[in-house]
């Protein structure tokens, strides 16, 4: 959705715009999506504060980045968020030395760096234990009332997108099979492209009579 | 062993004889000839030590020759081997480089001596220059087949915030090859001091001045002083580049903390 891959079928659209990195206007509105890959893209032998810094880059002049002076304010900035995602303390450690829920913290400040409109990530969640799962999702989800955020997320835990997602969309084989619209507990839309509820409950463990 | 490889070990073997037959080389001459070396072994014996002094001035300054050039030859292959990675550049970008890098790695270093010599005059200048022109060659090459391993999970992350080329370059393929520039800067000057030492052959500088002349006038004892030097020398950065690599790019490369005592 970010023009990091190109769809097979069918056009995306953001804004109106149709996402392609050679595109001025889109490479202008990418730096306001956050992208976190699966395997997070860390810079392994800088530290925290550095690569949460790299989320900033878009806003810093050619000669500034030649020699990396970043702002005060930028740093300051930056020290903020990893307050936020709770990294303080660990900011001049090297990205390699940090545990797999700390590295999607670190991923996670650097996409807040950006100031995002909008968040893609990717199953960033699918490899930690339940609880720091939740831990990353609150965060996640206190970001997107505070900064006006947009997250899609893709997720293998059907029970952890229904507690978090607005909207929920189960898609197989580049189908759309099912899709959810939560508010709160209560799911209020429900729409099974043409599976049956007992399929649905056999694949997801899911009542779909809710 | 299957039939297949002793038939390919038959064939290796049978092209051995042949090209041997080809050149010339025998065997017997070669036993023949040691009585030769036992010679030289001792007249090798009678060293001087007065030369011992002369010897490390000369090595000092082949080593200072290897420095600059290792130093000035990696400065330069850095951004070419940027040109050169082709996960960063155009089919356009990267052919050319490589094929000029692929000419100027065909001299041997003692070649391109020949011929900074005959432009810029004797002495250790010209065998700093033909240093620097191996380094370039070689260190270039290294460095951006070290940029093309580099994870390109990193790379599309930032990629995707839609930095700049040049940001890309600055804050995702430096840091991420640098531990590799490092082993590489010691491995060129390991390498360099060691043929810097022969530069001096074609009059560019250094201790293998002293030793070929030695050589020339049959003075195989003082010529032994100069290759003990060298064998000395060469030892001791050998150590110390291991020592190096140990502390800084083990650690860096595996990411744990090697704690030294």
């Amino acid at each position: 959705m970010n023009s990091m891959m190109i769809p097979s079928k069918g056009i995306v659209k953001i804004d109106y715009q149709t996402p392609n990195m050679n595109n001025k206007k889109f490479k202008l509105m990418m730096h306001n999506i956050g992208y976190i890959p699966q395997s997070l893209g860390l810079i392994k032998n800088i530290t925290v504060l550095e690569n949460t810094l790299i989320g900033a880059l878009p806003r810093l002049g050619k000669i500034q980045s030649l020699f990396k002076i970043f702002p005060e304010k930028e740093i300051v900035e930056a020290k903020k968020i990893l307050k936020q995602v709770g990294l303080e303390g660990k900011e001049y450690r090297k990205a390699y030395m940090l545990s797999g829920g700390e590295k999607r913290r670190v991923a996670i400040a650097r996409a807040f760096m950006q100031k995002p409109t909008l968040l893609l990530a990717d199953e960033i969640v699918s490899e930690l234990d339940s609880v720091t799962a939740r831990e990353i999702m609150n965060l996640i989800a206190d970001a997107q009332k505070t900064m006006n955020l947009t997250a899609i997320m893709v997720h293998h835990d059907m029970q952890l997108a229904l507690e978090y997602a607005n909207r929920v969309a189960v898609i197989k084989e580049g189908e759309k099979i099912l899709e959810i619209g939560v508010e709160g507990d209560k799911i209020v839309d429900f729409q099974t492209g043409n599976l049956t509820p007992d399929e649905i409950m056999e694949m997801y463990s899911v009542d779909a009579k809710k | 062993m299957t039939p297949k490889n002793n038939l390919l070990i038959g064939v290796v073997i049978a092209l051995i004889v042949a090209a041997s037959y080809n050149i010339g080389a025998n065997p017997i001459d070669f036993v023949e000839g040691l009585p030769n070396l036992a010679i030289i072994a001792d007249e090798m014996t009678e060293v001087e030590p007065t030369l011992f002094v002369t010897a490390f001035w000369s090595m000092f300054e082949t080593i200072q020759m290897a420095f600059i050039g290792t130093m000035v030859g990696v400065v330069i292959s850095l951004p070419l081997s940027m040109f050169a990675a082709r996960n960063l550049n155009s089919k356009y970008v990267y052919v050319p480089v490589r094929a000029i890098l692929a000419a100027v790695r065909t001299f041997p270093s003692i070649l391109w001596a020949i011929l900074f010599v005959i432009m810029v005059g004797l002495g250790p200048f010209a065998g700093v220059l033909a240093i620097i022109m191996y380094t370039v060659g070689f260190v270039t090459k290294l460095q951006y087949e070290a940029i093309e391993t580099i994870d390109s999970d990193p790379m599309d992350a930032v990629k995707s915030i839609g930095v700049s080329k040049w940001q890309l370059i600055r804050y995702v393929v430096l840091p991420e090859s640098a531990p590799h520039l490092l082993s590489q800067m010691l491995y060129m000057f390991d390498y360099n001091v060691r043929q810097t030492s022969i530069l001096g052959l074609v009059g560019a500088g250094g201790i293998g001045f002293y030793i070929i002349n030695y050589i020339k006038f049959f003075e195989y004892g003082k010529a032994a002083v100069f290759m003990l030097v060298v064998l000395f020398v060469v030892l001791v950065i050998d150590w110390v580049s291991v020592k190096i690599r140990d502390k800084y790019i083990v650690k860096s490369q595996h990411g744990i903390e090697v704690t030294t005592s």
